[in-house]
């Protein structure tokens, strides 16, 4: 059953390949990918942000434009707009999911039986393909039939319908909600696995001592969880402030911009209006604004496999 | 009181099985409105059961109209193909990096990661003007490349780990019994990594699966879309007939839930290695 067996084997005299070229060989399709379809893009991406490339002049010579691109974006309002909206998105879904994720970790960290089951079927809401999730939460907060508004009335909260995702001012909180869905059964799994890796005897020690579960949750559990917990929170700002797909389908930014972020701003000047340019020099600032978070990110393993 | 710790892990069952169903109510919700005939669709209160089930939804979108099994058949092609691919150039790239003198390591492994956490709109105009300048709009081979900037990644950074973990004097105990460096690669090496290459074809076939950026920037044309544009064009196009959107829905969740099912240790593995490991 291994696809991966030679069928016969064959005795080579002497003539081993030790010569350290063919190493390359191993690591050659790989390097070859990165050059041509990640790297040139992106350095493509920048020479388009300082031109001014649009859908009329798509074909012709393209003009240097310095910074011009740049400058228009940090004046149009729409920008601030959409970095506001995506800092509201990024810390209201991370202190969520972050939160809830931890709580059921804290949980499933408890011996009974069935639990792994349990806990891995929390895990299909991370892996649904974001369309499938947009779509239900859609339906499920349909303004006339949406069973989230039955509910929320059926419990008094609410007294009449209300139309989350045409609303301006809870279109961003629908989307939230839906990706704190999506995120909280991977914060619990990381968690948990951090968790289950903590050593038994100080929590037996503590007990001895007579600390109770709070302060052993304080004194023990978050100072060893530390590593994981920042190293997590680093991956869900850059994973969070880069989310497309679940907003475009879900309100497409709308209405009127109240749910706009980066991403999609980018999306509409480049593919929407063909700013070409514009949408180079948007999606720039956000890489970015990414790469630096990435620095702390790339400075956090370093240190967390040097321990 | 000897009782009692018995009865309180079952206590806890019980209690992760509420939470369980709450949290995965959308699931439910998907499926049961799939089954729902339109005329109980809009009914205040809603109808939490399966009474009055029906597949006419599914028999409308799948067997009378044939659209969506076009999309369905992309979407196999472009996840499959990712998949494919991505453990072509990862599988052996991830054994350089992990066995083998290579100069620039480190470089390539801070690149790789730098890779994974670009978005993937930044990625698609470039790609869209550079597809257009050859033929690749409109393409599987596209959409597979285009998916694979963040399926190589993700497959390098799990497969090294798994090969660094394997013995040392593997490949010199290899080459006294006469394997060359690529058949000793092939032969010793690979059969050892075997569970690794799993999580790897697994969250492959899910990147591909389940993208939705690049299969909206760089198709243009209904013969290639996936399944996940067909259901965002879906959403518009029936917007209020919830019961067929649901439907639709269900059958592209199908292939993850089996997958979800049939391979979970994998995903869990998956899921820590990507994220946790260098």
């Amino acid at each position: 059953m291994e696809p991966n067996t030679m069928p016969s084997v064959k005795r080579q005299s002497g003539s081993k390949l030790f010569s350290t070229w063919t190493n390359y060989i191993f690591i050659l399709p790989i390097i070859l990918f990165m050059l041509v379809f990640v790297l040139f893009p992106i350095v493509y991406n920048i020479t388009l942000s300082l031109q001014d490339v649009n859908v009329y002049n798509f074909k012709k010579e393209h003009h240097f434009a310095e910074f011009e691109n740049y400058t228009n974006t940090f004046k149009d309002p729409v920008f601030y707009t959409a970095l506001r909206n995506s800092l509201v998105f990024t810390v209201l879904s991370l202190v969520f999911q972050f939160g809830i994720g931890f709580a059921l970790a804290l949980f499933f960290n408890r011996k009974f039986p069935g639990r792994n089951l349990m806990r891995s079927l929390m895990l299909l809401a991370w892996m649904l393909p974001v369309v499938i999730t947009a779509s239900i939460f859609q339906w499920m907060l349909n303004g006339d039939y949406g069973v989230v508004n039955y509910v929320l009335q059926l419990l008094g909260f609410i007294n009449e319908p209300h139309s989350w995702l045409s609303d301006n001012g809870t279109s961003l909180l629908s989307t939230i909600i839906a990706n704190i869905w999506i995120g909280i059964p991977f914060n619990m799994i990381i968690l948990l696995t951090g968790l289950q890796g903590m050593p038994e005897q100080l929590y037996e020690a503590a007990r001895l001592d007579g600390a109770s579960r709070l302060k052993q949750f304080r004194h023990i559990t978050l100072p060893l969880m530390k590593p994981t917990i920042l190293i997590l929170l680093m991956l869900g700002i850059i994973n969070t402030f880069k989310v497309f797909d679940l907003i475009f389908i879900m309100t497409a930014g709308g209405p009127v911009n109240s749910s706009n972020v980066l991403p999609i701003y980018a999306y509409q000047l480049s593919f929407l209006k063909f700013e070409f340019s514009q949408g180079a020099a948007v999606s720039m600032i956000m890489f970015i604004i990414l790469i630096v978070l990435a620095v702390f990110y790339l400075r956090m393993t370093s240190k967390e496999e040097a321990q | 009181m000897m009782q009692m710790p018995f009865r309180k892990t079952y206590l806890l069952t019980l209690v992760s099985i509420i939470i369980s169903a709450l949290f995965l109510f959308p699931v439910y919700w998907m499926i049961k409105t799939s089954l729902t005939p339109i005329t109980d669709l809009f009914s205040t209160p809603p109808k939490f059961g399966l009474l009055n089930s029906t597949f006419q939804a599914y028999v409308d979108n799948f067997l009378k109209n044939q659209d969506m099994l076009r999309y369905i058949g992309n979407s196999f092609i472009v996840a499959i193909g990712t998949m494919i691919l991505t453990l072509l150039f990862a599988v052996p790239g991830a054994y350089a990096l992990a066995r083998l003198s290579v100069k620039g390591k480190s470089i390539i492994m801070i690149l790789l990661l730098a890779i994974q956490m670009l978005p993937g709109i930044t990625m698609a105009m470039p790609l869209f003007i550079m597809f257009s300048k050859v033929q690749l709009i409109d393409s599987y081979v596209g959409l597979i490349l285009a998916d694979m900037i963040h399926a190589l990644p993700f497959a390098v950074l799990i497969l090294r780990p798994a090969f660094m973990a394997l013995p040392k004097g593997l490949e010199e105990a290899a080459s006294i019994d006469g394997c060359n460096r690529f058949t000793a690669f092939a032969r010793i090496m690979l059969p050892l990594v075997v569970p690794s290459m799993m999580t790897v074809a697994v969250f492959c076939f899910l990147f591909g699966w389940g993208d939705f950026v690049f299969a909206l920037t760089l198709t243009t044309d209904d013969s290639v879309r996936p399944l996940t544009l067909g259901l965002y064009r879906f959403i518009g196009q029936y917007g209020t007939e919830w019961n067929n959107l649901m439907a639709v829905a269900t059958i592209a969740a199908l292939p993850i839930i089996i997958i979800f099912v049939a391979l979970q240790r994998y995903v869990v593995g998956g899921i820590v290695a990507g994220s946790m490991k260098d």
